[in-house]
């Protein structure tokens, strides 16, 4: 009786493995796609993108991103600018989200419905008055100028809200019977538990801010501030969906990388964040 | 400690001097464009015969005036993605950072002018000793709106009748000597195709229905060729809802409906398709001539034997187009850089037939009728096309008018949706963008 229970059920785990499996193959075959897109030559993309497997090879498409003289300038600036955006806004988003949370002052309830609002405005209107400001600063071409308008990110602050809302009180009341004062109970308590939420807003900043086109293509005007999105499309010739594809998936892949790194290193936070906020 | 101080500034002034001297024999002017980026392919490549491409011969271009000019003037060069284009040169444009050169299409340049960016440069042209008088008629309309010159025309770009002569041979639609028979009329193109389907199984066309607005293009020519337009330019009002229109829009929509072309191809899957040997027609421009013809040549397409022809008089003889030119943008600059930006026009203007290698149509009536251009492989078959170019009327916002009909349209061609309601739909979306120009 025993046995066969046992059995049904490593059965169905084999089951829900293999269902599990079949799909994340389904899903990684548009990837693994432009993967063997990007090592196929452009002339034999025109006539045919059929095909999962890089035959016949070439280098080219990547040689290619590599021989612009430009690429590593532009590789920097989106580093600075994604380093920068994310770590700013962790600063600002813990430190808005401790105050919600926890302080008392006048009209937080306001200025929180306020930063809520801010949620709902999408990036694209707001993308004529803030260039405006920065052109009256005569910033633009900087990377402030690419970095500071991301930083006072509504999502970012929300979830740090809710983060500090879920810690017990407890915790807190017991560090200021020590006689520990409010920042001390916020850097050496809060944020140290905060880690998982802190990570997964750090990577969908870094993600956000690296992928980032539009609005490094209208502040970044001159090549050597464009970041690496903005850089290498400029490279595209006007005909590169037929005669250059090859070179737009090797540039899609090349500039996909970092992202896949930072994943692949803090991936387990985020599982981590995952489970904290769904209590398990 | 004085005189030491005394002596390093005089000896940093003295490093200065021969600098500055220096710097300032060269006037710098900014030129932005697309075409894409090769500066590292390209660099210190002078000799035009190694430019392959749009991006190869303008690089090459660039790089041998730096080189040759003998008046210090030094070009840099920006590239943008053809995409984005129009975003990066307007936030220019906003934060005071106009390049001297631009390259600009005739369907955009009306926004520029209407909002007192660009500056006309006709008489400033002529003083350089550009004959304004020497360009083909559609060029010379191509720069002109209220009654100034705007910019100086760099190409023609066309719709043309590309040919996989192969499955025509096969069809046994040829003529004596081998050449392919294009169809007279509607009625012919339809004949055509049942005879490429019965003799050969092959599709009788490839023609993008969705990427670069080619179904507007194509009901665009075929209202030139009724001899109606789409938009008026005296009431500044689109005609789209007429009889022309739902005549075009109907051929259209009969190509695609009775399999002629495939609705769900853009730009790439049509190019993609025709290379590859299933259709004996491709509906694409001047800039694919050169790429379907040399992947004839090398062995590696679908086909041996292409030709190319001027685009069938389906309802008469007109062919859509736009241009290239060049404009030189607002900016408080020097006289020098004025001088120097013209100089690079005249310049480019001067060697217009090295553009001529990538497809796109000369400019100057001397260049189109001169034997270097007629030893090009392919062009004389199409050298009708600039002499029935038509383009849009100038008016503003032709973009998202197009972009408008382009959704209209594309219904009509993937949906039940009858050409009347997407020619009604497409006619009420443009007359509300129109009530927006300045």
């Amino acid at each position: 009786m025993a046995a066969k229970q046992l059995r049904s059920e490593r059965t169905a785990e084999w089951l829900t493995r293999a269902v599990l499996v079949g799909l994340a193959a389904l899903w990684m075959i548009p990837l693994v796609w432009i993967v063997t897109m990007s090592f196929k030559p452009n002339d034999v993309l025109m006539m045919s993108t059929a095909g999962l497997l890089p035959i016949p090879f070439t280098l080219k498409n990547f040689n290619d991103i590599f021989f612009v003289s430009m690429t590593p300038r532009w590789l920097f600036n989106s580093t600075v600018v994604a380093l920068g955006t994310t770590a700013l806004t962790l600063v600002v988003a813990s430190l808005a989200g401790y105050a919600f949370a926890r302080l008392d002052f006048p009209f937080k309830r306001t200025l929180f419905i306020v930063v809520l609002a801010g949620l709902m405005v999408p990036e694209q209107a707001l993308v004529i008055p803030l260039h405006s400001v920065i052109t009256s600063w005569d910033m633009h071409n900087t990377h402030f100028a690419l970095m500071a308008p991301r930083v006072a990110l509504p999502v970012g602050v929300f979830l740090m809200t809710q983060f500090f809302k879920a810690v017990p009180k407890e915790l807190e009341e017991a560090a200021a019977l020590d006689n520990a004062s409010r920042f001390t109970i916020f850097r050496r308590i809060m944020l140290p538990l905060s880690i998982p939420a802190l990570v997964t807003l750090g990577i969908y900043t870094f993600l956000h801010s690296w992928n980032d086109f539009f609005w490094p293509l209208v502040s970044a005007t001159n090549t050597n501030m464009y970041t690496i999105t903005v850089g290498l499309a400029s490279l595209q010739g006007n005909f590169a969906q037929t005669e250059g594809l090859g070179f737009i998936m090797a540039t899609a892949v090349f500039a996909s990388l970092p992202i896949v790194v930072v994943y692949l290193i803090f991936q387990k936070y985020l599982v981590r964040g995952v489970a904290l906020s769904t209590g398990k | 400690m004085l005189k030491k101080s005394i002596l390093s500034l005089l000896l940093s002034g003295a490093l200065v001097a021969p600098g500055a001297a220096i710097a300032q024999t060269k006037t710098e002017i900014s030129f932005l464009r697309f075409f894409g980026g090769c500066a590292d392919e390209y660099a210190n490549v002078t000799d035009l015969d190694k430019a392959v491409g749009e991006c190869g011969v303008i690089q090459v271009l660039t790089n041998k005036f730096n080189a040759e000019n003998k008046d210090g003037i030094k070009v840099n060069t920006q590239n943008v993605d053809w995409n984005a284009y129009y975003d990066l040169l307007s936030t220019k444009l906003a934060s005071n950072e106009a390049p001297d050169v631009a390259v600009m299409h005739r369907s955009t340049l009306p926004n520029f002018v209407a909002r007192d960016l660009i500056e006309p440069i006709g008489e400033d042209l002529s003083k350089a000793g550009v004959d304004l008088n020497d360009f083909a008629k559609t060029a010379r309309e191509a720069v002109t709106y209220e009654n100034k010159t705007w910019g100086l025309p760099f190409d023609i770009h066309a719709l043309l009748w590309h040919v996989n002569v192969d499955i025509m041979k096969e069809a046994g639609l040829v003529d004596a000597s081998g050449a392919p028979i294009i169809p007279k009329n509607a009625q012919e193109v339809f004949e055509q195709a049942k005879i490429v389907k019965e003799k050969t199984g092959k599709r009788y066309m490839s023609m993008d229905a969705r990427n670069d607005a080619m179904p507007v293009r194509v009901f665009n020519m075929l209202m030139w060729q009724q001899g109606a337009d789409v938009f008026s330019a005296e009431t500044g009002k689109p005609t789209i809802n007429t009889p022309e229109g739902k005549k075009a829009l109907d051929f259209i929509q009969k190509v695609y409906k009775d399999g002629l072309a495939v609705p769900t191809h853009g730009n790439g899957e049509s190019s993609q398709s025709f290379l590859r040997g299933e259709a004996a027609v491709a509906v694409n421009g001047t800039w694919a001539v050169n790429n379907f013809s040399n992947q004839a040549a090398s062995g590696k397409a679908g086909f041996k034997t292409y030709a190319v022809a001027d685009f069938p008089p389906i309802f008469g003889k007109a062919t859509w187009s736009d241009s290239h030119m060049w404009v030189m943008p607002k900016k408080n600059r020097t006289p020098e850089q004025k001088a120097a930006a013209i100089t690079f026009l005249k310049y480019l203007n001067d060697n217009g037939i090295s553009w001529a290698k990538t497809g796109h149509l000369p400019v100057r009536t001397s260049v189109l009728q001169s034997d270097v251009f007629a030893k090009l492989p392919f062009r004389s078959s199409y050298a009708q096309t600039a002499q029935m170019a038509r383009a849009v009327p100038m008016v503003q916002n032709q973009r998202p008018a197009q972009d408008a009909m382009r959704d209209s349209f594309g219904a009509a061609l993937l949906t039940d949706k009858s050409t009347g309601d997407a020619l009604a739909e497409a006619q009420s979306k443009v007359e509300r963008l129109f009530r927006r120009v300045r």
